[in-house]
């Protein structure tokens, strides 16, 4: 038992804690579906001519995951730190 | 992923996670629809998908099946690169 002093945080219940693990692979999931669907938009040719991926599109594919990867990464951080600049200048 | 749980909380999530997975193919099966058909078809002067509509359908199909599975990897990587960074620097 340890005793941290900060007026004891509630431990999350089971239902809790079973229900975050869940969250976090659904929010991977949203963001592997979403990039599929975008990375098919921007690299795959519609008119299917041919069943097999092409050379160039799945370079395209493999660069359009990385892209996507990383645009998440900076808008992430970059909504953060505008959140917090608005918050702080609007409060109270 | 170490994310400390009971055996029986494991088992639980387990249960949610495979129930999660039906609805993700679910919705990979409707996207996939979607896309085949809004690529594919145009022409309605006949109730029957015609020969091109259907060849063009099947590749459709096969494309969009290798595209997932190659960016699944992808994904995978990219996943696994983020998380050994954000270990990193904490």
């Amino acid at each position: 038992m340890s005793f941290l002093g900060f007026g004891g945080r509630p431990q999350p219940s089971s239902a809790e804690k079973v229900a975050a693990v869940e969250n976090e692979l659904k929010v991977v999931a949203e963001m592997h579906s979403r990039m599929v669907k975008v990375c098919t938009a921007k690299c795959v040719d519609r008119t299917y001519r041919e069943a097999d991926l092409a050379k160039g599109e799945a370079v395209c594919l493999d660069r359009c995951a990385a892209k996507f990867f990383e645009a998440h990464q900076t808008i992430s951080e970059q909504l953060q730190k505008e959140g917090a600049q608005r918050g702080l200048g609007g409060g109270m | 992923m170490d994310t400390g749980l009971t055996a029986a909380e494991s088992r639980e999530l387990d249960t949610r996670l495979q129930k999660r997975q039906v609805k993700e193919f679910m919705s990979v099966f409707g996207n996939l629809v979607d896309n085949c058909f809004n690529s594919c078809v145009d022409d309605f002067t006949s109730k029957a998908l015609s020969g091109r509509e259907s060849g063009c359908i099947s590749r459709c199909v096969t494309k969009s099946m290798t595209t997932q599975t190659r960016l699944g990897e992808r994904f995978a990587e990219l996943n696994a690169a983020a998380s050994a960074d954000m270990m990193q620097k904490r």
